[in-house]
């Protein structure tokens, strides 16, 4: 019995639950919302506005650097430029789209209703379009920072960048920081505790390993970056502390390597959940499970432990004691035994599966082409001698973009090609998105590749302009040509989400054949995801069917009712009550937000934000009725 | 095709007041946080510490261990005052619960008195050298954090007093707690650094 | 001066450097045929080096490409195929065994390229930081300032340091060692056909050997963001014989050349009664700002602005009349001049030899 012909055999538990799980109407209700696929939709969309800015900002400075001595930005533009762009990138984009990713997909892989703590992740949603809107805000009203994503002290310092640009930079991280903590608790919660019954740890789909693990990461990584740009950097600047400032006794060292401790592991929580999603859908493409699933999962957690203890390998220009070197040049080579494991058993798995060549299949190819050679210049770049010569040029440049887009921004579009059936209930046009592959493919190898070679000829990075005599002005302009073939490419995206989620075919609850449980469900998803939360006894349930038709009955339909398990075994242990809508997430960020910018200008910022959070949590967790939870 | 078999699961608690609860171990994953932002202060403490020559630096008093060490006693024991407070919610003991949460309250804030008071001997500020800047940003989080989970056990206090709570209330007892002791928990290390610390460093 | 014809006057932004040719051979390898898309590559190259410790690096560097580009391509080939094997069975429990047992071979061998990777790099960097002084080392203090390097040969006899700006004069067969400061903010030393680059950090010193064998001309430029003008930060090295290197020295310990006609004299008086003396000084007059470069031997050099322009009348009038047009942002301040003045002040300034 498949799914559909059970919502349509139990009509009156699908209504039941459709009331339960219904959202209120109004702008009111919009912003009471809390369930997951919804906010994980917001943080999908939003992220990928931030994308298309950053996208443009990209264009801007590839237009700037077509040709030698160009005037099409000066130079305090673009040193804003590139500072937003990466920053954008970093923070707005690449880490709040893979947490949507994992808010929508977790709870219907695991099969439960929704995530841990719903109102926790509505925060976490409202606080991230804060901080968003902070940057943005700042940016058109000509405030923008221009220190550099990772705005080093003392550039960054009250002398040397006047104004409150670093500010708002400084205290942008936070806001995506806590968004990142809010979802990452969450998440790590829902995955340990509300998996379906018999769903094992062993039998956790990949994709949600890599959410744990990345989740892991940033609660271990994101402390650091607050101290680095809340309590070093923007302490110095409004309140004159000394952490960083070398004028004043500081130490400009000290903010690399906090900063670093967490922007090395912020690389890996950018691209772990990639490395999840390419997995999923190999799976599904080749119609087979992945082989070497204890490897791949251990390779996860590998990064995850590894991910922390080379930060150092950003620093090597500093000049470091030669012991601490060798340790991180090992180290750093670490990363790839783990990353290789991975890709040995992708191909092994394509090896061995009937493959389905599919757009979201074509993007997995890209990533392997592309995350392999980036993967490889991350070693040359781990090797101290041949750093000292590429770091901070367009070689770095080079190298990052090719793990960060080949890493994470290719299994995203596989992703979107594959699971868009079930955030939509249509099919994508296959045919458009094979074409938006390939121009993605080509522009970015178009755009990167000459980078290594300019970079190895001796550009460096964060220049906004070179003289014409250094002859880096065919290879930029090729770069230039490359970031349009990419324009197009995501022009093609946006044109084929648009037509494909009017006029694209009514898709199935499980079009792909895939094995997961969220391809039990109807596509798209209801609010309650699943009728009756599915047993498991295997990885893959819906491959597997004579196991896949065991379901769970005696929760209560008329309330957010889940069903919490146990760690490691799965083995039901109390059922939970969810809270449902609520107004008091939105209001709560609303006035943090509200103390938060104004730490922008002064200290009693903080203040404020306090009591405003204070009164928004007590009226948050004020005791509502029914106070007795009644079995 | 056969039946699907069914786990009926209608009989299970529809709450838990305990460890088992998926809040608890969200208390507990917010304490790993603060835990790594606190554990990352002491390594900067030391960083900062290994890049100056006098330790603390001339001119400023090296803190008296007396006071904070004194301070511990009405810390260690607000923890039991916690522990009865958990205690009585798992078993929805009211006046149990007001007992611990109240005494939990007052020696916690005997405890933060006592820091005020020390506090206020220090001849330094958090502007006045990078020593300075480091003790200031640990003695000032941790307070702020305390503060922070004081108010509110106030909070639960009165909303428990009033009677208007039920079992999701009794959770927010126990969880509570967790954060608690780790507060406790931190400040040792924490303790140790900033107090003890100026006088095992001094030499380089 | 020996390395290349001295500029004549030229029109404004005329970009010939004086001396261009190709004097060093290019080590025409195939992984540098590879990296060569535009020929003109080649005087800020790592890829081109004539430094003792850039050559050891990019031959590690083109160990590390082929071997690295070998595995890239045994992977694709692999992902490749794996597109035409359809159909084989997923069942085959002695196929899956192969599989696994061939990630596992994978992994190890992995783990031993890498282990041999390390091994290599490490000995490499070793010898490229190991301090090259022989007893005979020159020590050269390199102090980064936003937008250009103050550079300053350091001599147990005060009376013999050499000062100068964006410029580094360094003898054949002898090492060098850089002591890095900063002024301002992190800066980093970087001359690719020489060495790997090296932070200047405020409130640190910061040292790096460099030794070359090959008398030519390297260009090198600040490699960290360090603000408005980090384009524009460049500096060339000048690798010379000994002979003439001591004669350089020689030269830039002499004061500033006395004017040698009236119009000299006439700019020499443009000079001193203008705010140039604010911030830059001519030894043997009475300009003695310490803010800018010293330009008491500025008609030897060869750049203007830290490696923006060659250094000619032309590109030097252009400067002098809007240094914010060439370099935005740059400190050097606009001076109102009367444009009499501008001829005898480009006369005197590039008598400064």
């Amino acid at each position: 019995m498949t799914a559909l012909e059970e919502l349509r055999a139990e009509p009156q538990q699908a209504e039941e639950l459709a009331r339960a799980w219904k959202n209120r109407p109004g702008p009111l209700g919009w912003i009471s919302v809390t369930t997951h696929q919804e906010l994980g939709m917001r943080y999908i969309v939003t992220a990928f506005i931030f994308l298309l800015l950053g996208g443009i900002e990209a264009l801007m400075m590839r237009i700037q650097l077509a040709s030698a001595e160009n005037t099409f930005l000066n130079p305090a533009r673009y040193n804003q430029i590139f500072t937003v762009h990466g920053t954008t990138m970093m923070f707005l984009f690449a880490v709040p789209v893979m947490e949507g990713m994992g808010v929508y997909l977790v709870p219907l892989m695991i099969g439960t209703r929704n995530v841990a703590f719903p109102r926790l992740n509505a925060f976490g949603y409202w606080i991230y379009l804060a901080g968003g809107l902070l940057l943005y805000a700042a940016a058109f009203t000509n405030t923008m920072p221009d220190a550099g994503w990772f705005a080093y002290s003392p550039l960054s310092g009250p002398q040397f960048s006047p104004g409150k640009g670093v500010d708002v930079w400084a205290q942008m991280i936070t806001f995506t920081e806590i968004s990142a903590l809010c979802v990452a608790v969450e998440l790590i919660v829902t995955i340990l505790r509300l998996r379906a019954p018999g769903m094992t740890l062993n039998r956790l789909p990949m994709f949600c390993w890599a959410m744990l693990v990345q989740s892991f990461m940033i609660i271990f990584a994101m402390p650091a970056v607050m101290i680095a740009s809340t309590i070093f950097l923007l302490n110095d600047r409004t309140i004159g502390t000394h952490f960083v400032n070398p004028a004043e006794g500081g130490d400009p060292l000290l903010y690399q390597h906090v900063f670093w401790f967490f922007g090395h592991p912020e690389v890996y929580i950018i691209f772990i959940p990639a490395l999840g999603m390419a997995s999923s859908i190999i799976e599904a493409f080749s119609r087979r499970p992945v082989i070497g699933y204890p490897a791949l999962v251990l390779s996860l957690v590998a990064n995850g432990f590894i991910a922390f203890g080379l930060w150092v390998h950003h620093m090597f220009a500093t000049g470091l004691p030669q012991i601490g070197e060798a340790y991180f040049t090992a180290a750093s080579m670490m990363i790839a035994v783990t990353s290789g494991v991975q890709i040995f058993c992708w191909l092994a798995t394509l090896w061995s599966g009937r493959l389905q060549p599919t757009a979201g299949l074509h993007f997995i190819f890209g990533f392997l082409f592309i995350f392999v050679m980036g993967g490889l210049t991350g070693v040359m770049l781990a090797s101290i001698p041949l750093d000292l010569q590429a770091h901070d040029t367009f070689f770095v440049v080079a190298h990052f973009h090719y793990v960060l887009i080949g890493g994470t921004l290719f299994p995203l579009f596989g992703a979107f090609h594959y699971w868009f059936p079930k955030f939509t209930g249509r099919m994508i046009d296959q045919k458009l998105g094979k074409i938006t592959f390939w121009l993605l493919f080509i522009g970015f190898n178009c755009t990167f590749f000459p980078m290594h070679i300019l970079g190895l000829h001796g550009m460096p990075r964060r220049v906004y302009t070179y003289v014409p005599e250094m002859g880096w002005g065919p290879a930029n302009l090729l770069a230039t040509i490359g970031a349009f073939i990419i324009a197009a490419g995501g022009i093609c995206f946006i044109a084929n989400v648009l037509k494909s989620r009017r006029f694209g075919t009514k898709a199935d609850p499980n079009p792909w054949d895939a094995g997961t449980l969220e391809w039990s469900t109807s596509s798209p998803a209801q609010a309650y995801g699943f009728i009756h939360l599915p047993v498991v006894a295997s990885r893959y349930p819906l491959w597997d069917q004579e196991k896949s038709k065991d379901i769970v009955t005696g929760l209560r339909n008329d309330r957010r009712e889940v069903l919490v398990t146990t760690v490691l075994d799965a083995e039901p242990d109390h059922r939970l009550v969810l809270p449902g809508n609520s107004i008091w997430p939105f209001l709560t960020a609303v006035g943090f937000s509200i103390g938060l910018y104004y730490s922008v200008f002064a200290f009693s910022g903080y203040w404020i934000a306090t009591a405003l959070g204070m009164i928004g949590i007590i009226g948050w967790f004020w005791p509502r009725q029914p106070l007795d939870i009644r079995p | 095709m056969s039946e699907p078999r069914v786990l009926d699961v209608s009989g299970l608690l529809p709450y838990r007041i305990s460890n088992k609860s998926p809040l608890w171990l969200g208390q507990l994953l917010m304490c790993v946080i603060e835990g790594s932002l606190l554990c990352l202060l002491i390594a900067t403490y030391f960083y900062v510490r290994l890049s100056v020559d006098v330790w603390p630096p001339p001119g400023v008093r090296l803190p008296s261990v007396m006071l904070p060490t004194v301070a511990l006693i009405p810390l260690l024991a607000s923890c039991i005052g916690s522990y009865l407070a958990s205690e009585a919610a798992k078993r929805d003991d009211r006046r149990g619960m007001l007992v611990g949460m109240i005494s939990n309250l007052v020696l916690g804030g005997i405890f933060l008195a006592l820091r005020g008071i020390e506090w206020r001997g220090l001849n330094f500020t958090w502007s006045s050298d990078i020593h300075g800047s480091i003790v200031w940003t640990i003695l000032f989080l941790h307070t702020y954090d305390m503060v922070a989970d004081l108010l509110f056990t106030l909070v639960l206090i009165i909303i428990v007093a009033s009677g208007h709570y039920g079992q999701k209330q009794r959770l927010g007892v126990h969880v509570d707690t967790v954060a608690w002791y780790f507060l406790v928990l931190i400040w040792l290390p924490l303790y140790g650094v900033l107090y003890w610390g100026p006088r095992a460093l001094g030499a380089k | 001066m020996t390395w290349g014809r001295m500029p004549s006057c030229a029109p404004v932004a005329n970009r010939r450097w004086p001396g261009e040719s190709g004097t060093r051979p290019k080590l025409a390898t195939c992984a540098t045929m590879l990296f060569s898309l535009a020929s003109a590559f080649g005087q800020q190259s790592s890829l081109a080096p004539g430094g003792t410790h850039a050559s050891q690096i990019k031959s590690l560097g083109v160990f590390f490409f082929w071997l690295l580009g070998i595995i890239f391509l045994i992977v694709i080939a692999i992902a490749v195929a794996s597109i035409f094997q359809r159909g084989q069975s997923t069942q085959d429990e002695a196929a899956q065994r192969r599989l696994k047992t061939a990630i596992a071979g994978a992994s190890v061998l992995t783990i031993l390229i890498l282990f041999g990777l390390v091994v290599v790099s490490v000995g490499v960097g070793k010898e490229i930081s190991a301090p090259g002084g022989r007893g005979n080392e020159l020590v050269v203090e390199v102090t980064g300032n936003q937008w250009w390097w103050f550079v300053r040969y350091l001599n147990d006899d005060p009376t013999r340091i050499v000062v100068t700006a964006n410029e580094l004069h360094i003898p054949v067969g002898r090492p060098v060692l850089i002591r890095g400061l900063s002024n301002d903010v992190i800066h980093s030393f970087w001359v690719p056909g020489l060495q790997g680059k090296r932070d200047l950090i405020p409130s640190r010193v910061t040292t790096q050997w460099i030794e070359t064998n090959e008398p030519g001309r390297y260009r090198g430029q600040c490699a960290e963001f360090c603000g408005l003008q980090h384009a524009h930060m460049a500096l060339w090295t000048v690798a010379e014989p000994e002979s003439q290197f001591q004669q350089w020295i020689g030269t830039q310990l002499r004061p500033g050349a006395a004017p040698s006609d009236d119009l000299q004299q006439r700019g020499q008086e443009v000079f001193l009664s203008h705010a140039c003396v604010l911030c830059h000084s001519i030894q043997g007059t009475t300009a003695n700002g310490q803010v800018g470069p010293d330009l008491t031997h500025f008609g030897s050099r060869l750049s203007i602005a830290a490696g923006t322009l060659p250094n000619n009348k032309g590109n030097l009038a252009g400067w002098i009349a809007d240094p914010q047009n060439i370099k935005p942002g740059t400190r050097m301040a606009t001076v109102p001049l009367d444009p009499t003045d501008m001829q005898p002040l480009l006369e005197y300034l590039e008598s400064l030899q």
